[in-house]
């Protein structure tokens, strides 16, 4: 029987695939950041029907609620007059492109379908809210003591991004030249 | 059916497909759009579509390195995102100009 | 949603009392607003239309339901449209989320000539294994609103304004999840449930080995995380754009920020959202730091024997002691609210560089400090 996963898949799927196709066929880039949110949006709904309510909440809290903001904040500062085409130009090279991206993605389905024609079916994990927070219990351990390494990693990284960001932002010749 | 049935109820293979797909997408995008932000824009569509196969082999294998790997991912794009918005306005404030195609014929 | 027929509506029924409690506490609070604020300011606010003024709000909302519908030439109608209805979204499902009394366990009853099982009613929308990192997520895309009313209303002011914004949002998000980190690790859990249920009975700690009772103080979060409380409710402030944070509204400055080309019924629903927001606030205030729907001295099983002996019948009793609960966690979330009324009409508002400073620059390093310190004490204490 169908499971309320199931459907929660087959409806936010269809939303987050038909929100990627238009954040690469819209022209006005800003409608191109606002479906890219509801597509992240879809897909944290799609981690929270495989049981992934932590990562769910940390893709909404960090993707789609700083990053896709800062996407649209920047694109609100651009002067998008100057922007008149939005493709490539050149039909044959379009076509080229679209030709090979779908050979592809035949080649990818063809190989999946191939190698989980055994049993692809998830196992049946109970739901209730304190299964969720031992899940999360799990995950917290393996970032701590597994890959403890990459984590401190991961916050010198972000040290140094932030840095950058702010060093970029200073460059002289913009409009911070004179402080 | 039965042959419908197992078509229907959702398993791995429903996951990986729409992860493909988006990821497709997203590479079609790279390739076809001229506006720098929009491109930023495919990559992240592609970061999550990955996530998004991560979660689902974790969930299949029962085994938490997937939630692990994609905290990782989603950190360093979310860096890489930043970086790249940083230096998109930095041409920006000198060149006056966001497509990728003005770039491609620069001299010296 | 439920086994059968008279759960799921109950769960529906549910679903859209709590959307409508967070629309209508909107005239209570814009009353309560308007009289607190003109006392406040030695003057008498509305007092005209129905008894005391109360009726001013619904002669309000008839003014802004016939009033003309405009859309400025150079808008573009999906961002113009959809902001209002953004700016509810967030507030909502937040508050859906949070726990509002004890669950109502419902003994099997006769009705329409059969059995309905027993039952377990949650006060709360859904209930949630990750309640407080989905209420953060939930409202970090509160940001949308004021984006999508900013660049749909076509016009340099608006676009400025929601830019601010959106910018401080953003920055203050940030000192709101670093306070709520020390939440996390006193009570080692983001069910909202067992943060309330963490706080019954006298204070009670351990300190170098010993467990510490103090029977004359409650067992609130707040005396767990007095640092925290404030930085917390400080953020709030800054993240549902209330006075002292108000720049993006300021009326001198931006003639009103990002809601200058709304009128009528869609200013409204800004106005929903941001009261929305403020209730949002002061629940998670009353869930985290003073007990949520307990009181001290009130267990579910001494109250619902009290009221088993007013009115017969289990599921009555039932019934009852959830309701005295919710309005116990109503009276802590009302004092809240007039908090926000309270600080609005008297701190002057903060200029923006002063704003983006005290939120990088004072609250980020405090909330780093209290997450430290309270890592430090739980160490040590726990020797």
């Amino acid at each position: 029987m169908l499971t309320v996963n199931d459907y929660l898949f087959y409806i936010l799927g269809a939303i987050t695939a038909l929100s990627g196709l238009g954040v690469v066929l819209l022209r006005n880039p800003i409608h191109c950041a606002f479906m890219l949110v509801i597509s992240m949006v879809g897909i944290a709904g799609l981690f929270a029907a495989l049981n992934a309510f932590f990562i769910a909440a940390v893709q909404l809290i960090v993707y789609a609620g700083a990053v896709m903001v800062l996407f649209v904040m920047v694109l609100m500062l651009f002067d998008l007059r100057h922007e008149v085409k939005a493709f490539s130009k050149g039909l044959a090279s379009f076509i080229l492109k679209l030709v090979t991206t779908g050979v592809m993605l035949g080649l990818l389905i063809a190989y999946i379908t191939h190698t989980f024609s055994v049993d692809p079916s998830f196992k049946p994990v109970p739901t209730d809210p304190q299964q969720s927070m031992e899940v999360t219990k799990e995950v917290s351990q393996l970032l701590f003591t597994r890959y403890v390494f990459g984590f401190e990693v991961i916050g010198a990284l972000l040290l140094i991004i932030a840095i950058g960001a702010v060093t970029l932002s200073r460059i002289s010749g913009g409009t911070h030249a004179d402080s | 059916m039965p042959i419908l049935d197992t078509a229907i109820k959702v398993g791995l293979n429903h996951y990986l497909y729409l992860s493909a797909f988006l990821f497709m997408v997203g590479m079609f995008g790279i390739l076809v759009r001229r506006n720098v932000i929009v491109i930023l824009m495919c990559i992240e569509l592609m970061l999550n579509a990955v996530n998004l196969s991560f979660i689902a082999f974790s969930r299949y294998n029962e085994n938490l390195n997937g939630h692990v790997m994609v905290f990782f991912v989603m950190t360093v794009a979310a860096a890489e995102a930043a970086v790249g918005l940083a230096l998109a306005v930095t041409i920006f404030k000198k060149f006056r100009e966001v497509n990728i195609r003005f770039f491609e014929h620069l001299k010296g | 949603m439920g086994q059968d027929a008279f759960e799921i509506t109950v769960n529906i029924l549910k679903m859209a009392i709590i959307f409508l409690m967070i629309v209508q506490a909107v005239p209570l609070l814009v009353w309560v607003e308007r009289r607190g604020s003109a006392f406040i300011q030695n003057r008498l606010g509305p007092n005209r239309v129905g008894p005391l003024g109360l009726l001013q709000l619904l002669a309000d909302a008839v003014k802004f339901l016939t009033k003309e519908n405009f859309v400025p030439e150079k808008s573009e109608p999906i961002f113009y449209y959809g902001a209002p209805i953004m700016a509810l979204i967030p507030a909502t499902l937040a508050f859906a989320s949070i726990p509002l009394s004890v669950p109502i366990e419902v003994a099997p009853f006769e009705m329409f000539g059969r059995t309905w099982g027993p039952y377990t009613f949650l006060l709360q929308g859904y209930d949630l294994g990750i309640g407080i990192v989905f209420v953060l997520g939930i409202s970090s895309l509160g940001a949308y609103a004021l984006l999508m009313a900013g660049w749909g209303s076509g016009s340099k002011y608006s676009l400025l304004g929601a830019l601010r914004a959106s910018a401080q949002v953003i920055s203050y998000e940030l000192a709101l999840s670093l306070s709520l980190v020390g939440i996390l690790m006193v009570y080692g859990t983001f069910y909202f449930t067992d943060i309330v249920n963490a706080q019954t009975g006298p204070l009670n700690f351990h300190f170098f080995g010993k467990q510490v009772v103090i029977p004359w103080l409650p067992n609130w979060g707040i005396f767990f995380q007095p640092l925290g409380a404030i930085l917390f409710f400080c953020a709030t402030f800054a993240e549902t754009n209330r006075l002292p944070f108000d720049l993006p509204e300021a009326e001198g400055e931006l003639v009103a920020g990002y809601h200058t080309e709304y009128g009528g019924f869609k200013f409204n629903l800004f106005f929903i959202g941001e009261y929305g927001h403020m209730l949002v606030a002061s629940a998670l205030m009353a869930t985290f730091y003073f007990g949520g729907y307990h009181f001290p001295g009130l267990t579910p099983a001494s109250v619902s024997a009290f009221w088993s002996g007013v009115v017969d019948g289990v599921n009555a009793a039932n019934i009852l002691t959830s309701l005295t609960f919710f309005l116990i966690l109503l009276a802590k979330i009302a004092f809240f609210l007039w908090v926000f009324i309270w600080v609005r009409w008297t701190l002057p508002r903060f200029r923006y560089d002063h704003l983006m400073d005290l939120g990088w620059k004072t609250m980020l390093p405090w909330a780093l400090f209290n997450t430290v310190l309270t890592a430090v004490v739980m160490y040590i204490s726990h020797k």
